[in-house]
This record gives C-alpha cells, structure tokens and sequence, in this order.
C-alpha cells in the first residue's frame, strides 16, 4: 500500500536521496541534509502546534510504500508564502498603447515584480519517483494535501499557490533567466536556484529589477518561455488543472515558469470531498478513490469504495488500521 | 554671407531648403503649413511681449546672391503647451554583500526634465556652403540674439543632437526600442515629430524605465551618440559650453546638450561696441558682429579687433548690417580657442 503520512525525522536519509533526484528548479528541495532536515523539524513542530490562523506553519509529507518500507515521494505545504522572507513573482500586466490619431493599437505585456501572492499557501517540494508518475499515486501525493487543507481550514489561507518548473535546455539553460536574471545577477541559472534554496530570496530585493520589465524587448526564446512548464513539473501541473488552478497572472522570476493559483474553497477536491464515518467491517468493491483520516498524524491512501448514500461507510480492517482511525471516526474521500 | 531674421517671402525659398535635408532635422519638415506657421510665429515672436513663452525665432543664412542656403531656430521655452520629452539615462545598481554581487545598470527614464529650456533648433545648412565657417556664423549667430535679448529666453538652453542613424534613415536605437512599440519606420515617426505629433508619439512609448541592457548591442552602443554628420556641430557647441548631461532624445537616443544661458562662450565674452567706420581692415581676429535689433536682426562676420574707439568696421559690413551712423554693435570673437598662429604682437 502507497500511504500519504507526515514526515518523520527517521525519513531524513531517504528524503535527501529524493531531493538528489528532483530538478534544480524545485528551489524548495535541495540535497541539502540540514536544509531538508529543518523541513521536517517545522512539519513536526507545525503539527504538534495549536493553530488558530494560518502563520509561519510548514508541512513536509512523504509517500511511503509500506510494503517496502520506502519512500518514493515527497510533497509540502507552506501555510503562508513570504511569512519570514519576501516571496516574489513576476505579475503578467498588459499595457495598451493606443493612439486613435495614429491609428496605433498595442497591446504590450510587462513583467512586474511583486509581492502579490504573499500570504497565499503555497504548495511545494513536490517530487514523485520516475515509475510512479502519471499513475494514481502522483494525484494521491499532491491531492492528499488538499485533503488536510479541507480538515483544518483555520491552518490554511483562503488562497493556494503553486510555482511550476519553467523550460530550460539539456544543458539546464534557462532562456527566461538567460534574457533577464543574468543581467541582474551574473550567475548561471543553477548557480542562482542553488542560492535561493539555501540561502533564501532575501536578496532578491537586491538584485532583481524594481521596475517592470517589457516583454517585447526580452528574446524570443524568453518569450517563448513565459508561462511554459518544464517536463520536469508536467506531472504536478497536470494535478493542479484537473484541480481548477488559473495558469495566466504570475510567472517564476527565475524562470518564468507559471505560478498557479485557486481561491482554496475551490480547489475540486476540497469541493467534492465528504465526511463520513467509518466503521470496520467489509468493504464494497467499487472505483478509486482518495481517503484520509481527519487528524494531524494525518494518513491518507487509495483505495477501491463506493461512497455510502448516508454519513456511515464500511472499511476494510486493514485500511482502517493503515488510516489509524477508531471505528466512528471521520474520514474524508473524494474521487480520485 | 548674412545670417538675418526671417520674412515672410521666404517660404518658397525654405521649403526648397528643406526638400533637401535629410532624416533627423525634425523641425525641419517639408511641409507647407508647417514651415508658414514657423515663419508666423518668428514674426509674431518679435512684436510679443518679452517672456520666453513668447518666442520662437528663425533665421536665414543668405549667400551674397540673396540666396537662402541655410536656417537656425531658436525656442524661447519648449514643452509650455504639449509635453517635451527626454530619456534620461540613469544608473541604477544592483549588489548583494552575501553573495558578493556588484552590477550597474544603465536604465532610461521618460522625463519631462528639460521642460521650459529655451532650445537651439532647426539648424540645417546646405551641404554646398559647409565650408569658410559658414557653420559656425549660422550656429553661433543666435548667440548673441540670446545675449541681446535674455528676457526672451529661458536661463537654461539645450540643443537637440541628430543620433546615429544609417543611409537608409535607420535608427539602431529605434529599431531596439521604439519599434517594438509601434510598426513604424524611424523616419516616420521622425517626420510626425516634426510636424507635431511627437507628444502624441511619446505617449506611446514605454512609461515604465527601461534597463539598456535588455536592448540590442547595436542600440546600447547609440546612446548618447551623434550622427557622423553632426559631429562637427557637436564639437562647436562643446567649444561654446554646451554639455551632455544624461539626456537623450526618446526616438534616436541622440544627445540634448545642455548650459545656462550665461555661461554660454559666445554670451559671456560678447560686447557692445561703437561702430568705427574704417576704410581699411583692422586686426586680425574674425568677429561674429550683429546690429542688435529685434525685428530685423543681422548677423555677419568680419575680421576686425575693438579699439579704444569702438569696433573698426568696413563700409560693406556696415552696409550688410543695415547700421546707420551712431549705430552700436554686438560682436564676439568668433571662436574660443585661438591658434597660435593668431597671436599677433
């Protein structure tokens, strides 16, 4: 069985072989033990907090195949983006310069830097092993969080955000950052990811170009790159569109990859999910679904059901158990 | 060679002149209306009450033949009814201590800085008389108008530089900036500029700055730069004090040069002189020599040298200048830098 648990600290050597294997522009998962190591210390504090309004809360859950005892994927949740440091995007603008007289009607798109997605909750460190992407278990790595944002609201803003991997070249060359970072930082893309994974965005502020920056005069390879998604976060992406997220507004400052977002009530697997109770006894065969207990030791996995038309449903004992419920706990499910 | 206020009878005459002038002299346009109403406007300028606002002066330069072969212009204050605009360009720097990070930027900023300067225009003269300092008489001549007549003027004068542009009326700069704005030809939009739709274009032009470094090399390299054929008119207008201080024009990135009216060589070092009428030439020195007046101002030059009497003029000069007995004139020498093989003892 596949199952979707907060991480431990005990998961850390296996969690740093994944950080190993994402791509570099997941900037909030370097191979970095210490880095990786305070992303379980703030999932496991978080968790064990009282939280009345969302605040600097992060949560850091693993995907364990327990058959094995493996962990074959790793997915967060930062309660609200830019809580300790700045959290920048490029807003897309759209600026007419029209003159009648003239007969001179342009539409000119600008890329401004802001702070608008600040607060928002953010989804991040997203990565699925190679032979699980595209299967069941990469929607049950990224929808689950949606699973425990619908369990505690008051943890969650009313806003998520997710920034998507933009293009680069075999040679890791973004054409985005080539046209506009590198002027401002001097560095090579990587270079600059690396940075900011560990050092944090602070800087930034200090580099990066206050003014807004008009697309027309970028290359045509970093035009062509803004809004685009890396194969590298296609499996994601695709997760959150089946979801409702809006692609259009704000691209990555690095890499101009898009940063998606939906209003948090929204999202389809909040919307579409039931509480139910559960009981152990024998299970109806019927279609996927996701199904996860109602507490922080939050457990979530997929399992074959067929929703009850009343508040009660019947588990298989060895869900129940893998989901640590009591018989009459709540459980929420949506379809997979 | 006589550089003389404008008349009326000369439109023909100007029109012709500026059939010829190539692209950038955008107050220069071969259009009709356009140039009627500039010589309105000179006219006007010279029966309206002194301010700045006020004035907006042309002149003629004439060959012996009374043939009009070149103009000059002076604005008393630009920008006073629709906006003037400038790039300025600017520095902006971007540095992390952490990461050890240095960058300057060079950034242009839309401005309407140089609003209310009185302005050095519309100089072109035909490329058949560009020899025996025709240039400079026609150029400098304003000088001692200005220096006549400062209430006319702002204190602050600039003089607008044609930018780098190829045979074709090529703009590298507009190519890299402007054309992404609008889908038009750099000598397009310099022919509405100069017949009055600059602010309406300008409009259209990004408002937010631009960082140079996202424009191509070849427009990088324009700012602030001439055109070859305008170097000569640079380098005369660095001689009288005139300065690029940072801006540039918003098309072709040519320089504005810049000086208070003051301080202007040709200002500062000119004098008012009693006529010496004198049979035989005196001195050795070429004087920029003007009759002072507003209506029908005179500009000529003669080799001369001032007196305890006054300033030793010959009869032709007196004649090409209009001046009567008892007449003053204005006169500098007409270069800042004398050669050595000028020093006489």
């Amino acid at each position: 069985m596949l199952l979707f648990r907060p991480s431990r600290f005990s998961d850390l050597p296996a969690v740093e072989r994944i950080a190993a294997l994402s791509p570099i522009g997941v900037t909030s998962l370097p191979a970095n033990r210490d880095t990786l190591y305070r992303k379980i210390q703030a999932s496991v504090d978080s968790l064990g907090a009282d939280v009345s309004f969302h605040g600097e809360e992060s949560y850091f859950f693993v995907l364990e195949d327990t058959s094995k005892g493996e962990i074959v994927g790793v997915s967060g949740i930062v309660a609200s983006a830019g809580f300790n440091e700045p959290f920048y995007s490029y807003r897309n603008e759209t600026i007419i310069h029209a003159s009648p007289g003239l007969g001179i009607h342009n539409k000119i798109h600008a890329l401004s830097l802001c702070h608008d997605l600040t607060g928002n909750t953010l989804l991040a460190s997203f990565f699925i092993l190679k032979p699980y992407q595209f299967t069941q278990y990469s929607d049950l790595l990224s929808r689950a969080r949606f699973l425990f944002i619908a369990n505690f609201p008051e943890r969650f803003a009313e806003s998520v955000v997710s920034e998507m991997v933009g293009v680069s070249d075999a040679n890791g060359h973004s054409p985005f950052w080539d046209s506009v970072g590198r002027r401002f930082f001097g560095m090579d893309y990587q270079e600059a990811e690396l940075y900011c994974g560990v050092k944090g965005r602070k800087f930034i502020s200090e580099l990066m170009p206050q003014h807004p920056i008009y697309v027309p005069l970028l290359s045509d390879a970093a035009q062509a790159a803004i809004g685009q998604v890396s194969p590298d976060s296609a499996v994601p992406f695709d997760v959150l569109l089946r979801e409702g997220f809006e692609t259009e507004n704000y691209v990555d400052i690095f890499d101009g990859g898009p940063t998606v977002h939906a209003r948090t009530q929204n999202i389809h697997s909040i919307l579409q999910s039931r509480l139910v109770s559960a009981h152990r006894g024998h299970q109806r065969p019927g279609t996927p679904h996701l199904i996860a207990n109602c507490r922080c030791e939050f457990r979530a996995t997929v399992a074959e059901l067929t929703l009850p038309r009343g508040d009660d449903i019947t588990l298989d004992p060895k869900l129940a158990d893998a989901l640590e419920i009591a018989d009459g706990d709540h459980v929420r499910i949506v379809p997979l | 060679m006589l550089v003389r206020s404008i008349r009326s009878d000369d439109l023909e005459a100007l029109l012709q002149l500026a059939r010829s002038t190539g692209v950038g002299v955008t107050t220069l346009p071969a259009n009709e209306d356009r140039l009627r109403r500039r010589i309105d406007a000179s006219l006007a300028s010279a029966l309206a009450a002194p301010k700045p606002e006020n004035s907006s002066f042309v002149f003629v330069l004439e060959d012996p033949g009374k043939e009009v072969v070149g103009i000059c212009g002076i604005e008393g204050a630009v920008g006073l009814s629709e906006p003037w605009y400038n790039y300025r360009v600017g520095l902006s720097v971007h540095a992390s201590r952490e990461l050890a990070i240095y960058r300057q930027l060079q950034t242009l900023f839309l401005t309407n800085d140089l609003t209310g300067s009185a302005e050095l225009c519309s100089l072109f003269l035909r490329p058949d008389f560009r020899h025996s300092n025709n240039g400079s008489l026609l150029s400098k001549s304003r000088f001692l108008f200005l220096a006549e007549f400062p209430e006319r003027f702002s204190p602050r004068v600039i003089a607008e530089m044609r930018g780098v542009s190829d045979e074709n009326g090529r703009s590298p700069f507009w190519e890299g900036l402007g054309r992404h704005f609008f889908k038009m030809d750099f000598s397009e939009a310099d022919y509405l500029t100069g017949i009055g739709q600059k602010s309406f274009i300008a409009e259209l032009m990004p408002q937010h700055p631009v960082y140079t470094s996202f424009l191509t090399d070849e427009a990088q390299a324009v700012i602030g730069q001439v055109h070859e054929n305008t170097r000569p008119a640079l380098a005369m207008l660095n001689g009288e004090g005139l300065r690029y201080n940072g801006y540039v024009d918003i098309f072709d990135a040519g320089p504005t040069l810049e000086c208070a009216l003051v301080d202007i060589r040709a200002v500062r070092d000119s004098h008012c002189y009693a006529v010496e009428p004198v049979q035989a030439a005196k001195g050795d020195k070429l004087y920029l020599i003007s009759n002072r007046r507003l209506d029908d101002f005179r500009v000529c030059l003669a080799t001369t040298a001032p007196t305890g009497g006054g300033l030793p003029l010959l009869p032709e000069i007196l004649r090409q200048l209009d001046l009567k007995p008892g007449d003053s004139v204005r006169a500098v020498p007409l270069s800042s830098r004398e050669r050595a093989g000028d020093i006489t003892i």
